[in-house]
């Protein structure tokens, strides 16, 4: 902020998306089948290779992972929720940067978010917008409807605050919105992995 | 399955950036809709999904004409939840402008830009409540220009096209500037796949309209003209401004012109002393306070100038109901 106090706001903010976009890039995923098909994005979640996805995009059981900076990993889906559209894979790594958490709590209609993925086989395509819409069930956000442009191959990519904190994943396209999974619901979602033995941590990861 | 190392979490996990321009814009841009949205209202008068409108003053709301389907048993739900029912009272099918009463005068007023603020590449959210609660896309005046007309003759005192994502709602919205001031009245109605904002001027003036008489009142002489462009030698011989006139090419049985004695084939110049080279223009000079008044028509007839006066009626669309 100090050593950009000088320029104008709106230089500011280029380059601060420009960090953002560097930030979101280190934990965001390229997924694709075995044989070379790309599926979609996801999220590295935990630094010891979880990843966090969308279940219509693990279509192989065995997918390719591409980590920014690391490499490609194969990896093994061990837990599939098709009701959230939520898939965990794991992937024999250590060290990874894992995703910051945000709060889908504190999005309001205007806030800025930004999506980062590959669609159409593009990678790191990065999309910028508002916060369209928080859809609620018993008071938890549920959905996240933003004014960013989305297509095939964002699924499964994270919808991020302007801190660099993972808010949503993105899921679909519903009227030219692009339509995220809250943050919340992917907490809910590896804890009943974690309770089901799906997956054991030694290390807190829906906390 | 490994995560082996409880040091590994916290550490590895980025800090978030220290506090920064693009999350005060963020902070500010959700601010912006927040304020506005206690002035904006769901509107229940089509099948569907319902529109938008907005609080222009107590107990009155403004919003696009063509998502008003139904004239009779019209509700609307308040920013607060509230649910209010409101009675048309009056729509204009050429600005795309209608203007519901509430039943009781209710509403906090949309706090309005200055008229005319509107800048290229100014940011702008566009506003709608196509259910309980606001929605908002991001993006920035694309283009101003002057006063123009739209395709159902429609004056509009100025030219603002957003560069944004149209969502269901859009229509009879607010695009909002920054600080969450209103800039315009949206419609997706005016322009193909286009998203266009009415000026507040233009609101102001046809809501104005709509709630002393109902109605937007246009003139009307009763003439099919078209543009034809005339001899050199006429033009020079009667020094006039423009190269082209309006050749009349049908006359209503009985109407103002019929009765004034214009005929097929005259050429109209001018209109109350503004010279016309294109129908539009003519449609132009009839504005609603000419109604009921005299209009000199200048045309050609046979090659020389001659000037009529019409008394001019007033316009009846299907929608003047």
């Amino acid at each position: 902020m100090d050593s950009t106090s000088f320029l104008s706001p709106a230089l500011a903010a280029g380059l601060e998306l420009d960090g953002l976009a560097a930030l979101v890039r280190g934990y965001t995923v390229q997924i694709a089948s075995r044989n070379g098909t790309a599926l979609g994005s996801g999220v590295v979640w935990h630094p010891d290779g979880l990843v966090v996805t969308n279940a219509h995009v693990v279509r192989d059981p065995r997918p390719v992972l591409s980590v920014g900076g690391a490499g490609e990993f194969e990896g093994r889906v061990v837990a599939h929720d098709a009701r959230r559209d939520l898939a965990l894979i794991s992937i024999d790594a250590a060290g990874l940067v894992a995703a910051p958490v945000g709060d889908a709590e504190s999005l309001r209609a205007g806030s800025l978010v930004l999506a980062l993925g590959h669609p159409l086989g593009v990678a790191h395509a990065l999309t910028l917008g508002v916060v369209h819409a928080v859809t609620t069930t018993r008071g938890m956000p549920r959905y996240i409807a933003a004014d960013v442009r989305l297509a095939p191959g964002n699924s499964g990519g994270p919808l991020v605050d302007t801190s660099g904190r993972v808010v949503g994943i993105n899921a679909m396209i519903v009227g030219g919105l692009g339509v995220a999974i809250a943050s919340t619901v992917v907490r809910a979602f590896l804890r009943d992995a974690a309770r089901s033995g799906a997956v054991s941590y030694t290390t807190p990861l829906a906390a | 399955m490994s995560a082996s190392n409880p040091a590994s979490t916290p550490a590895s996990t980025p800090a978030p950036t220290t506090p920064s321009v693009l999350q005060s814009l963020s902070d500010d841009l959700a601010a912006a809709v927040a304020k506005a949205s206690h002035s904006l209202v769901a509107i229940h008068a089509r099948r569907r999904i319902p529109s938008t409108g907005v609080i222009w003053r107590p107990g009155i709301v403004v919003t696009a004409h063509h998502t008003i389907q139904r004239e009779e048993r019209i509700t609307v739900t308040l920013a607060d939840g509230t649910s209010v029912g409101a009675t048309l009272a009056g729509r204009d099918p050429t600005t795309d402008i209608a203007v519901l009463r509430l039943n009781s005068e209710v509403g906090v007023p949309i706090e309005r830009a200055a008229t005319g603020a509107a800048r290229v590449g100014q940011l702008v959210l566009a506003l709608g409540m196509p259910g309980p609660a606001v929605t908002a896309a991001l993006g920035v005046v694309s283009a101003t220009g002057g006063e123009w007309r739209t395709w159902h003759g429609g004056r509009i005192d100025q030219f603002i096209r957003l560069d944004l994502a149209i969502y269901d709602g859009f229509s009879g919205g607010a695009a909002i500037d920054a600080s969450g001031r209103m800039v315009g009245l949206n419609s997706s109605g005016l322009a193909r796949a286009s998203a266009m904002t009415i000026p507040l001027a233009t609101v102001e003036r046809v809501a104005e309209q709509l709630l002393t008489s109902g109605r937007v009142r246009r003139g009307y002489i009763g003439l099919g003209v078209q543009p034809v462009r005339l001899p050199a030698g006429v033009v020079a011989a009667h020094a006039l401004p423009r190269e082209v006139g309006l050749m009349v090419v049908s006359i209503e049985e009985g109407a103002p012109a019929h009765a004034a004695g214009i005929s097929l084939g005259d050429v109209v110049v001018a209109c109350a002393g503004e010279a016309v080279a294109d129908p539009s223009e003519l449609l132009a000079a009839l504005t609603g306070d000419r109604v009921g008044t005299s209009v000199t028509l200048r045309v050609l007839r046979g090659g020389a100038p001659q000037d009529i006066a019409v008394t001019v009626g007033e316009r009846q669309t299907r929608s003047d109901r």
